[in-house]
């Protein structure tokens, strides 16, 4: 029988030992992890290995299941950021952007890259086939929409655009075994109280000025009664100006949104990173003196950007619903959505076809009266 | 009560301010030295919080590379205490297969009492029976043993009587058996465990100790809370500990508290804080040298008999008691580790709202014991009889425990992020603010594998299932580990920094009893 236990109590030599190979791993592991998250590598594809420095880029979408391609080489999604990519080791330079899904329109951008730096942009994809959801005078008892005295081929927007719910047609124009629908009610008074025209936003302004050089007694505000009223959201407002839209940044300079910036540089490197009509825009704003450049930091902000409308007439402009990034442009040939962001180029898509048509935002929906049809335009997809 | 000749006292323990408990107990400027030091803990972790905050605002560059180095330092001492654990484990598991009462069998031991004392409050009888029935079962003479129920007056006449009930039942098998009723409104006690131990100790030396003339050095005191239930071997245990300590007079014996008592009828959320303070505990086994008494522990009563039998007026009074000894004996004392268990009772309450606000309680009761950094911070600067590196590294090591206690798990689950939420526009835009997140989280992952090891080394330490129990109780104990995040948010840093900050403004605690619940 031992006269002791034969487990001795752990030894200060051992604890020790323990302690400053720990300490050893603490002192080598924290510089290598603070350059790691820094943004340098070792670059291992070459024989000569090296210590690179990247950069990332940050993408949000918004939907979801898409697919992300990096140069043509799909990323996947770290599981930390929702509804985001956020896409680790990135060379410096420019990086082409794709995010599709095969029911969606395609994204594209190219973004530049930055060392130790870490691009942001948010893509939207609209779908690849319109989507609307009718909104009938009748409805069954069980709510679906009726064409009264109708068939397929009477509703034109079906040849262009899918709905996301069941309607029925019928040839009949008996209305007794039907309901009355409300929201139908409320759509067409949205429609008949509203000065929406089916004329060009730059023609009322341009006849609006007219109007006013001769009668100049009376204010802008009492002889406006079709020109847009301003529309701003998050301190970003629209103002058409000159045949164009442009979203005006009016907020502090220091919550400018990334994209209206470039980083400080000579002409020729922004045209390289950000496209040439970025770097033109630069270097007007650069000289002028009512609305200068806005300084962040090392970055040079523009105070407005362009929008895309396809050098078309634009009939109708908003915010997109809970959006101050994207915009809602109605021009000769439908509704389109158009990012704000101009780096590369702005992305439009279309999400609604049509030539005679008007649109009401109302609660963050868009309707659209086509004809003596309303409809609902649906922007988002259950995925398949 | 007659007030004790000074002269058994050893020459500090005779200083009036040995036994401070507060500032208010002191004048000119020990007074203001010692409210100082009560303001320190509660600064130095508030002072820590709010500069993350203000660093990930104004400098996150800065409060990143910082959050970085701390889960680094967070994943390391987290092996660093696992490996400790495990060792434990495997030395406690050791312990409990020993036939203790063989080994102590060449000693010569018989000379040698067992005093045990079970201050109690309001609990019930089986807690009580429960207690007094595992010193029966346990490996020793019975009749070598003292016990004492030390009963609260202010619990009222029940509680006097519940003592007499136990006297009568169980009284003849042993030795001694005394009934103790410390009195209500004591000057200069405050209310709690600490001045009920302190009057029973009193008490015993008077009607039993010094009438049966059993010299002090003979007797090995154990003061357990009223829910420890000792296994079979405790007393043999400890008495081959005491035969083969270095210094027997001059330490302290600490088992391994398992709160086992009620494990299957607690809740997953006290099963994790149980285990997590036995866990604690046993990390604590292996560095003795870093150790102070917790909960149940013995030590010789002639220690005690030196410095007057500790302080009636602490709430930590578990762990002050070894303060108090180790600055009487001018530094040298020390724990010496049993690594043998003692069951006691998770904390748990009739509701899970109950259960959450006793965990919530207890813990801010004992996380005050940051009051005893005071003190012994207090008396290193006048008892330069203790070596300086041993007083330095005591204060530096016992101060940076009480405040990781309240700021680490904090700064590791919320302030982590904060640079991120909280950080400048350039910040936002670089590779390290992204990285960062990932780099925290990943470290996390890794630290968890510290929560594997606790839930296997808790299964193994819990005790048998009982019938009505079923086989999937044993997936939810596995699985429990995962709160962890939480419970040391919540009952570990929050009650620890309302300690703090209780004491940092001058609002004194009391002793708050845990209450006690067996099925």
């Amino acid at each position: 029988m031992p006269q002791k236990p034969q487990i001795e109590l752990l030894s200060s030599i051992h604890r020790k030992r323990l302690f400053f190979t720990l300490v050893l791993i603490f002192l080598i592991s924290f510089p290598v992890m603070v350059f790691y998250t820094a943004g340098y590598r070792i670059d291992l594809e070459n024989d000569e290995q090296t210590i690179v420095t990247t950069g990332g880029i940050y993408i949000t979408t918004d939907k979801s299941e898409v697919e992300v391609y990096l140069d043509d080489v799909q990323v996947e999604r770290l599981r930390l950021f929702r509804s985001a990519y956020y896409i680790q080791n990135i060379a410096a330079g420019s990086h082409r952007m794709v995010v599709q899904r095969p029911d969606l329109i395609t994204w594209v951008k190219v973004l530049p890259v930055d060392a130790y730096m870490v691009t942001e942009a948010a893509a939207f994809n609209m779908p690849a086939i319109p989507q609307v959801r009718p909104i009938t005078k009748y409805v069954t008892a069980t709510g679906t929409a009726i064409y009264l005295g109708a068939d397929e081929t009477t509703i034109e927007i079906f040849n262009t655009a899918t709905t996301t719910v069941p309607i029925f047609f019928t040839e009949s124009k008996r209305t007794t075994s039907y309901q009355s629908n409300k929201e139908y009610e409320f759509v067409s008074s949205l429609f008949a109280s509203s000065s929406t025209s089916s004329r060009s936003v730059f023609t009322l302004i341009s006849e609006e000025e007219r109007f006013r050089f001769a009668t100049s007694t009376v204010s802008a505000e009492e002889g406006s009664t079709s020109v847009p009223s301003i529309i701003e959201r998050n301190n970003v407002r629209l103002v058409t100006r000159l045949q164009d839209i442009f979203a005006v940044w009016q907020g502090p300079d220091r919550s400018i949104p990334h994209y209206y910036c470039v980083t400080a540089g000579d002409a020729t490197t922004t045209a390289l990173r950000y496209g040439q009509h970025v770097a033109d825009a630069v270097t007007v704003f650069a000289q002028s003196t009512t609305t200068p450049l806005i300084v962040v930091g090392d970055r040079l902000c523009r105070p407005e950007i362009k929008l895309n409308h396809l050098r078309k007439d634009v009939y109708f402009y908003d915010f997109f619903p809970n959006s101050s990034d994207l915009v809602l442009l109605q021009l000769v040939d439908g509704l389109y959505v158009t990012e704000i962001d101009d780096r590369a180029w702005q992305n439009v898509q279309q999400i609604y076809a049509g030539t005679d048509f008007q649109v009401i935002v109302e609660n963050n929906i868009i309707y659209v009266k086509d004809g003596l049809n309303y409809f609902e335009i649906i922007t988002t997809l259950n995925v398949k | 009560m007659a007030v004790d000749d000074q002269s058994q006292l050893l020459p500090y323990a005779r200083r009036p301010d040995f036994k401070v408990a507060r500032a208010s107990e002191l004048s000119g400027t020990d007074r203001r030295f010692y409210r100082f030091l009560e303001i320190v803990p509660g600064v130095a972790a508030w002072g820590t919080l709010i500069s993350i905050v203000l660093a990930s605002m104004y400098a996150p560059f800065l409060a990143a590379y910082f959050i970085i180095a701390f889960s680094i330092y967070w994943v390391l001492k987290t092996i660093f205490l696992s490996v400790h654990v495990r060792y434990n484990w495997k030395r406690l598991k050791h312990h409990m297969s020993l036939d203790w009462r063989q080994l102590i069998s060449r000693f010569k031991y018989d000379h040698i009492y067992h005093l045990v004392i079970f201050p109690f409050y309001q609990e019930p009888q089986e807690v009580l029976e429960g207690a007094l029935q595992g010193l029966i079962a346990a490996k020793y003479d019975p009749k070598k043993l003292i016990v004492v129920l030390a009963a609260e007056g202010r619990a009222g006449t029940e509680a006097e009587i519940l003592a007499r009930t136990m006297e009568q039942k169980y009284g003849a098998k042993f030795g001694h058996f005394l009934v103790t009723i410390h009195p209500d409104d004591t000057p200069g006690d405050i209310a709690g465990k600490g001045s009920n131990t302190h009057y029973a100790l009193h008490q015993v030396r008077e009607k039993i100790i010094d009438v049966h003339h059993i010299p002090y050095e003979n007797i090995l005191t154990s003061i357990f809370d009223v829910d420890t239930v000792i296994y079979a071997d405790y007393f043999n245990c400890l008495i081959w500990h005491f035969m083969t300590a270095e210094n027997p007079y001059k330490s302290a014996f600490q088992p391994v508290p398992l709160f086992t008592n009620n494990l299957w009828d607690a809740p997953a959320l006290s099963r994790v804080m149980a285990m997590s303070s036995t866990f604690w505990q046993m990390i604590m086994q292996e560095r003795p040298d870093k150790a102070a008494t917790f909960s149940s522990h013995s030590v010789s009563f002639k220690a005690l008999y030196e410095i007057g039998y500790g302080q009636p007026n602490v709430v930590s009074e578990d762990s002050r008691i070894f303060w108090n000894l180790l600055i009487a004996n001018n530094g040298d004392f020390s724990v010496v580790s049993l690594s043998y268990p003692i069951a006691m009772d998770a904390t748990t309450a009739p509701t899970f709202w109950g259960t959450l606000k006793n965990i919530y309680k207890q813990h801010r009761r004992w996380t005050y014991g940051v009051e005893n950094w005071c003190y012994l911070v207090y008396h290193f600067t006048k008892n330069k009889a203790i070596p300086l590196r041993k007083r330095i590294g005591i204060a530096a090591m016992q101060g940076e425990g009480y405040w990781s206690l309240v700021t680490n798990p904090i700064m590791l689950f919320i302030l982590g992020w904060a640079p991120i939420f909280l950080g400048t526009r350039e910040f936002h835009e670089t590779v390290l603010s992204y990285e960062l997140p990932i780099m925290v989280r990943n470290l996390l992952i890794v630290a968890m594998v510290g929560l594997v090891v606790s839930s296997i080394i808790s299964l193994s330490l819990t005790p048998p299932r009982p019938a009505h129990r079923s086989r999937f109780q044993y997936v939810v104990m596995a699985l429990q580990w995962i709160m962890v995040p939480l419970t040391m948010i919540f009952f570990s840093a929050i009650p620890g920094l309302d300690a703090q900050t209780r004491l940092m403004f001058g609002k004194y605690m009391g002793f708050w009893v845990t209450p006690k619940r067996e099925k």
